[in-house]
């Protein structure tokens, strides 16, 4: 008794064979049965009445057989008692799907399942219920003692393939739970992920956590937790060798580099401010990629707001009020209205501050913001914003940045102690060493199923790759967190087809729409072409955004971060220290 | 796992037992069980018909034939029992299923054989061996307790009857049994109160009976303790346990009218079965509550706090709990259609149309679902399990639902009569196909969508050893003693 007991000298049956011993049990039980209702005359009744006493006999044989099969299948028994007690239960369950269910319709009278008709086939029950016992005893029998068909996997077969996927952003996270999905349906791989932080950050509500509406972390899903079949290395990748099939990665606590050797590389790096040489940008603005970036541009806002207080020039409490955002994409314009919200907000426990004092400016190089919507929407978020008092200086560019103030093209020379910078962004630099195929930006460019051509088993999804729309001629996918989630689950998709050895398929999608929030109240929205905006399209956003960051923990906490700040006002304790060093404007103008 | 009357254990649940064959602890803990039946059946005067099986008609005949058959039956299960877990309260359930498989292997089928006549299988016969159903009963009984004593004796007999139970598990037992058994009490009327039962009436006996029923729960619980859904379903073969050996047996025969096992006496007794079904589960739920209630406010080692906290996975299994609900009230649909019950449910809600009835049925299916969720996540290991806790939770949703809260919502009372039984069979049969499709789908669901039990490193390892656990406890057992009780009993009384 010591395979199905466990004993781990001996490999444990397959479900097939349980069932294949299932089915043989089920047949020599009830043909023990089946020998006892013949010599009491009862197989007529059973066999569907008016039948030949044959035609009952293997009626009930095939019966039998069926349900030793199923009783095999589902019970995989570990020990005899179990295998009795899971036998009777079949027996048992059995009777009531033949007995009481099919045969009536199979002699065309409907079932009832009445207690009379019950008692009727009353014998059968017990029939039953000691043909199941009996093929439990057998199943047990016959899985521990025959002889193993399957042999023992021989030890190649024991390491599955290693998967690496590097980047903890939504395409890479995306393809780490899919492939743990598949996983658990069987597929056998191992996967690694790799990241700087260790949370995957939902990047739409980051604007909220800067005005303080949202604390932090709470629109961060650790990975361990969202992937918890994956091994978690936090840690910067510092180059890729494709040939080898190695990656070099440091440690982000130690610095100490590590080489992960992987059978298919996942690149899911998304992307990094593109301060575009700009002098001074770099160095005196406040980017929107990061948890530290949104909590830094908070307390620095905070501090300001304090600073500007204690100030008694009018125009220096004015130049330290000021916030200029660069970029007038969906980034920029929330982080503007946001910061709008904030500081008025607030600004009741500053009693210096007039309301005149804060003056926010968003800087965008095109003559509309808002890019990714229709022309009206756009002009309607322009609007909105403008009648509560922020500038657009549209058509312009920032040229340069330092403490205290930016420089406009044009020369000219806004004071300000804060820059956001949202006006662009570019592929991990960790990509461009990386000897493949990349488009002008330095994204890798990949074909329709998101392989990178001509390298085998790489891969890439997300900000850092060109991914062609087969349905718009192969012009690229944009860089949305809605295509990187789309794009990571058909790339593990795809990978689990190249394992099983079948043909990837090509990635398709289209965008559901595009929503943006426009600070207290107020978004935009285009889903499936109609258009939403004002009140409605504000819950939509709230909606929407909430349902697809990760986690019920998460949910729940942004849910009553919201409901707080319906009931109080927003937290205005600084947490750290976020000052900018000075640098004079001839250094950053020559 | 340990229980009342465990000594020191290894972490496999295998105790310091004797060396002895444990065919020969079965056969000596089988004639234990069987003199205990065999005054049961010197009692009811049914020991010549054992003695026919030597072509014999003496009484003393029959017992020896009846003790060597008690022996070789004890001697089976003490085999069957070798690689099982040793705690007494396991012991018990698989005792008990093993009395009810022989009553059916026995009395209607071997014993017939072997003195010339036919199988007993028609619904007479069954119902004149009645009394042999609650002697086989008392056996398994009997023996498996002497076997768990058995086992434990030899190398440190005095240790063996040290009990394991804490007095914290003991008045949390009371405590949870006092809860269920006024919990009831509010909900039906005297004459079915828990008291009632077993022979009482007031709330100071109910009261009593309750305690009685919950400090006995606390003996038979095993260690560490269950989640709620399996302590609900082990309470409820408890309380089937409860009406044969307290209501059946103890209680007539302490007030001197003798073994309560005929026919007639079980259908007059019948209305104890559902009420002490409904209480012992209900304190099986409260005390594996009680339990992790008094871990979560005054335990101060973080080790022992559930994992993510009830947040995190319970509200992921409320939504399986939906899914599944809806898969499993969709496939009593079919049935409700078949025999016209939709009308009845819509009535819960003043209407009467079958279209009401399917949206108030689904509705409760849902919210059935749901339950079984939070009170079964994370314990079925395989379909098998699956199957089990899923049917044996439908049947006792037949005891809650169909006969005691739908003629209670409706304005009646509770129908724990054997005309009822009778008229709610179709009813029954559909809980039960309920709660298979209930049980399947959720843990289809729980598979595919978290598959729980696998870690990092040890995955496969870590399910086999969950699922080699549960075999070795009681719960198949305790899954299809439940099935044989919710499917023959009716039957048999009506």
């Amino acid at each position: 008794m010591s395979v199905a007991t466990g004993d781990p000298g001996r490999q444990r049956a397959t479900r097939g064979e349980f069932a294949i011993a299932g089915a043989v049990a089920g047949f020599l039980a009830g043909a023990a049965v089946v020998v006892v209702l013949v010599r009491q005359g009862m197989v007529d009744t059973m066999a569907a009445g008016p039948g030949p006493d044959v035609v009952g006999v293997l009626v009930l044989l095939v019966g039998a057989t069926v349900t030793g099969a199923a009783c095999g299948w589902v019970t995989q028994p570990e020990a005899l008692p179990a295998a009795v007690s899971g036998g009777l239960l079949f027996g048992l369950l059995g009777w009531i799907c033949w007995w009481l269910t099919a045969l009536p319709l199979v002699l065309g009278v409907s079932p009832t399942w009445s207690a009379t008709q019950a008692g009727e086939v009353f014998p059968y029950l017990i029939g039953s219920i000691l043909h199941g016992g009996a093929t439990g005893v057998l199943l047990y029998l016959l899985v521990d003692r025959l002889p193993r068909k399957v042999p023992v996997p021989p030890p190649s077969e024991g390491v599955p393939p290693r998967v690496l996927v590097i980047g903890g952003g939504f395409a890479g996270v995306a393809v780490a739970r899919r492939l743990e999905r598949l996983s658990a349906r069987g597929l056998r791989v191992d996967v690694t992920l790799v990241s700087e932080s260790n949370y995957l950050l939902f990047t739409p509500m980051l604007a909220e956590v800067a005005s303080s509406a949202i604390q932090a972390t709470h629109i961060a899903s650790p990975v361990r937790a969202s992937c918890p079949l994956t091994r978690f290395r936090r840690g910067t990748v510092d180059a890729i060798d494709l040939e080898r099939r190695v990656v070099q990665v440091s440690a982000s606590h130690t610095g100490e580099t590590d080489h992960l050797e992987y059978d298919q590389l996942v690149i899911a790096l998304g992307s990094e401010p593109n301060y575009l040489g700009l002098a001074g940008v770099a160095e005196h603005s406040f980017s929107l990629k990061s948890l530290s970036d949104a909590t830094r541009l908070r307390n620095h806002t905070l501090t300001l707001l304090d600073r500007a207080e204690g100030e008694c020039d009018a125009d220096e409490r004015r130049r330290l009020l000021t916030f200029v955002v660069a970029g007038g994409g969906f980034a920029g314009v929330e982080m503007a209205a946001e910061l709008f919200d904030f500081v008025h907000g607030v600004r009741r426990y500053y009693p210096v501050i007039g309301p005149d004092d804060p003056r926010f400016v968003l800087v965008h190089p095109r003559d509309r913001i808002l890019p990714e919507l229709s022309t009206e929407l756009a002009a309607y978020a322009q609007r909105r914003l403008e009648a509560r008092g922020i500038e657009f200086l549209l058509g312009r560019r920032v040229a340069g940045a330092g403490a205290g103030f930016v420089i406009l093209d044009g020369q000219e020379v806004v004071g300000t102690e804060t820059l956001v910078w949202t006006a662009g962004t570019q592929p991990n630099a960790a990509l461009a060493a990386l000897a493949v195929d990349k488009n002008r930006a330095g994204a890798l460019k990949v074909d329709a199923t998101l392989a990178v051509p001509g390298v085998a088993g790489l891969w890439a999804a997300g900000d850092c790759a060109e991914v062609p729309d087969l349905d718009r001629d192969g012009a690229p996918h944009p860089p949305t967190a809605q295509h990187a989630l789309r794009e990571g689950k058909a790339l593990a998709d795809n990978i689990a087809a190249v394992l099983r050895g079948e043909e990837p398929s090509p990635f398709r999608f289209r965008a559901i729409g595009t929503l943006v929030a426009l600070g207290r109240r107020t978004a935009a929205a285009e889903i499936r072409g109609h258009r939403f905006s004002g009140l409605l399209a504000w819950l939509m956003w709230r909606a929407i955004y909430l349902g697809k960051l990760p986690g019920i923990e998460k949910k729940v906490r942004v849910l009553l971060d919201w409901g707080i700040e319906e009931a109080f006002p927003r937290d205005t304790v600084v947490t750290a220290s976020a000052e900018v060093g000075p640098v004079e404007p001839s250094a950053v103008l020559s | 796992m340990t229980s009342a009357l465990d000594v020191d254990q290894d972490r496999t649940g295998h105790g310091r037992g004797v060396a002895a064959h444990p065919g020969v602890l079965g056969a000596i803990a089988g004639i234990v069980g069987g003199a205990a039946f065999g005054a049961a059946m010197a009692d009811l005067g049914a020991l010549p018909s054992v003695a026919s099986i030597v072509r014999a008609d003496s009484p003393s005949v029959g017992l020896a034939v009846h003790m060597t058959i008690a022996a070789l039956v004890g001697a089976g299960f003490g085999l069957l029992m070798a690689n099982q877990r040793q705690d007494a309260s396991d012991t018990l359930f698989w005792g008990l299923s093993y009395g009810a498989a022989w009553w059916f292997l026995g009395p209607l089928t071997l014993l017939p054989f072997l003195t010339g006549r036919p199988p007993a299988w028609d619904l007479a016969a069954a119902q004149r061996a009645v009394p042999s159903l609650f002697g086989h009963l008392l056996f398994g009984v009997v023996t498996a307790l002497a076997l768990a004593v058995l086992r434990r004796t030899g190398d440190r007999p005095r240790v063996a009857w040290r009990p394991a139970v804490t007095m914290g598990e003991l008045s949390r037992g009371a405590l949870a049994g006092a809860f269920a058994a006024l919990g009831i009490a509010l909900l039906v009327p005297d004459n079915l109160s828990p008291a009632a039962a077993l022979g009482g009436t007031g709330w100071g006996r109910t009261l009593a009976v309750g305690v009685l029923v919950g400090v006995g729960f606390a003996f038979l619980s095993p260690h560490p303790p269950e989640r709620g859904g399996p302590a609900l379903v082990r309470g409820s073969a408890y309380g089937f346990l409860w009406w044969v050996m307290g209501t059946l047996t103890l209680v007539p025969l302490l007030s001197g009218d003798g073994l309560a096992w005929s026919l007639e006496a079980t259908r007059e007794r019948f209305p104890a079965f559902p009420g002490l079904i409904l209480l012992a589960s209900t304190a099986g739920v409260w005390f594996s509550w009680l339990g992790r209630a008094a871990t979560a406010l005054f335990s101060d080692d973080v080790r022992r706090a559930e994992g993510e906290g009830p947040g995190t996975r319970g509200l992921r299994a409320i939504g399986r709990g939906v899914l599944a609900g809806l898969a499993g009230g969709l496939v009593f649909t079919v049935l409700m259609i078949q025999i016209g019950y939709l009308p009845t449910v819509a009535r819960l809600v003043g209407a009467g149309s079958p279209s009401a009835g399917l949206v108030v049925h689904l509705l409760i299916s849902l919210v059935i679902g749901v339950s079984y969720a939070l009170l079964f996540r994370g314990r079925s290991f395989d379909s098998g399990s699956a199957l089990g806790w899923g049917v044996t939770y439908g049947f006792l949703w037949w005891v809650l639902g169909a006969l005691t809260l739908l003629p209670l919502l409706l304005g009646g009372q509770p129908q724990w009569n054997v005309t009822a039984v009778v008229a709610t069979f179709p009813s029954l049969v559909g809980h039960l196909a309920f709660g298979g499709a209930l049980g399947l789908t959720y843990r289809r669901l729980e598979t595919a969508s978290g598959p729980w039990w696998i870690s990092r490193t040890d995955g496969e390892a870590a399910q086999a050893f969950e699922r080699r656990q549960l075999a070795l406890g009681s719960a198949p057992a305790v899954w299809a003693l439940v099935v044989l009780m919710a499917v023959t009993v009716p039957l048999i009384i009506a």
